[in-house]
């Protein structure tokens, strides 16, 4: 490995891991699987970095999407339904519990501000499909709504958060 | 009646898209229409940028030992190439800079760089344009150094609490700066810093005092080969001269 990309990469590290856990925790919630798919994640972005292509979007938008993707993977691959049962139970509003946070309370206020503006509906599909890792499907058997409603409420919920949060 | 609903699904799904809270059929299916719909590919990427958003509020510190797991496994594993033709990567590079200048940077500098400048200092298409509206000149010269040819990136810790971040180019006379988690110091005091060579002690100026935990990016020219930067703290004000203690020395 190059001296420069070796350091690059340290400094990537740096910035991204601590979210990239986190976010990944949050899905996967097994402490050891997670730091196994952290690790993966850590991994895949120092392979594929050439797929990076700031034209179309943020680092930080493409780090987070392959450490969100690759936590769902394996939350779906390995948990049986009834093992997924149990979590419906404990996946409400989780952003609540962020235990040891790194990233500035400012930033988490931010955020969740933007979330208690969403409608109770959009909410709970935004935090069950991202935090829970449930498809949409399932979160329209949870909610006990059609899925077509949940499709439109996920949608119309991530164009406020955006609006909100000024990040497009 | 049926026919129609299905073609107007595929957008509808967006939401759900990006936040992968969808079956692998319907990803399959949603990504073909993706590589067909620009405004859909749009609203993609900035849908992500919100939910990237939703990821960074988790973070959390990892288990001690990952780090030194995972840059071991890279040490040992393989870059994958662009997938884009060589001819592709300077107008990536461009995207990082702005429209039009920086003819060639030239493939030299290695994705990761290019990556981790991003991720460091937050430059992206969009943001740079943005701080290009408001300081056009230092951004412009940030961005010719993050893209430069020769462009090296470098980490260090700094006494007392804290991580730098500099990516620096000696055919560009310039290296950019910022640091992280820096211990707070009183109003009276800043943190000053200074390129130290053959050619005397340069200050550089006072960092920015930063509004969350982030300083920089700040620019350095003058840069020559031999120099060594270092950080120390200063009266509000700052000195001509550095006084001691040094809280980074780095060889450059």
């Amino acid at each position: 490995m190059a001296r420069g990309d070796a350091t690059a990469f340290d400094a990537v590290y740096e910035q991204v891991a601590a979210s990239v856990y986190g976010v990944v925790k949050r899905v996967v919630r097994d402490p050891a699987q997670s730091e196994e798919v952290t690790q993966d994640v850590l991994l895949e972005i120092w392979r594929d970095a050439s797929k990076f292509d700031a034209e179309r979007g943020s680092a930080t938008a493409w780090v987070m999407m392959l450490a969100h993707r690759r936590a769902v993977d394996r939350v779906r691959s390995v948990q049986k339904e009834a093992e997924r049962e149990r979590r419906v139970a404990t996946s409400d509003v989780p952003y609540d519990e962020v235990a040891e946070a790194v990233e500035s309370s400012f930033e988490r206020e931010r955020v969740r501000r933007c979330l208690d503006s969403l409608t109770e509906l959009q909410r709970e599909s935004v935090t069950l499909a991202y935090y829970g890792g449930y498809t949409y499907g399932q979160v329209a058997g949870l909610l006990g709504v059609p899925t077509g409603t949940i499709k439109t409420r996920m949608r119309d919920a991530l164009i406020r958060l955006r609006d909100c949060l000024g990040v497009a | 009646m049926k026919r129609q609903q299905r073609k107007r699904e595929p957008h509808t799904l967006a939401g759900a898209y990006a936040m992968d809270a969808i079956s692998e059929p319907d990803r399959v299916r949603f990504e073909r229409h993706l590589a067909r719909c620009q405004e859909c590919a749009q609203e993609i990427a900035s849908l992500r940028e919100a939910t990237a958003r939703l990821a960074v509020v988790t973070a959390e510190t990892p288990p001690p030992g990952l780090k030194e797991r995972v840059l071991a496994a890279a040490a040992t594993t393989r870059q994958r190439p662009p997938v884009t033709s060589d001819a592709d990567l300077p107008a990536r590079l461009r995207a990082l800079a702005w429209p039009g200048r920086l003819a060639v940077a030239g493939a030299a500098v290695a994705a990761v760089v290019v990556l981790g400048a991003a991720v460091v200092f937050g430059v992206s298409n969009g943001t740079m344009r943005h701080q290009l509206s408001q300081a056009q000149a230092s951004s412009q010269q940030i961005a010719a150094v993050l893209t430069a040819r020769d462009a090296t990136m470098m980490t260090a810790p700094v006494a007392g609490g804290g991580t730098v971040t500099i990516v620096m180019s000696h055919s560009m006379h310039a290296l950019v700066f910022t640091a992280a988690g820096l211990r707070p110091l009183p109003a009276s005091r800043g943190y000053e810093l200074w390129l130290i060579g053959s050619a005397g002690d340069r200050p550089v100026g006072m960092l920015p005092q930063a509004a969350s935990h982030m300083a920089g990016p700040v620019i350095a020219s003058g840069l020559r080969s031999g120099d060594h930067l270092a950080l120390t703290a200063e009266p509000a004000g700052g000195t001509s001269r550095p006084t001691n203690p040094m809280m980074l020395y780095l060889v450059l």
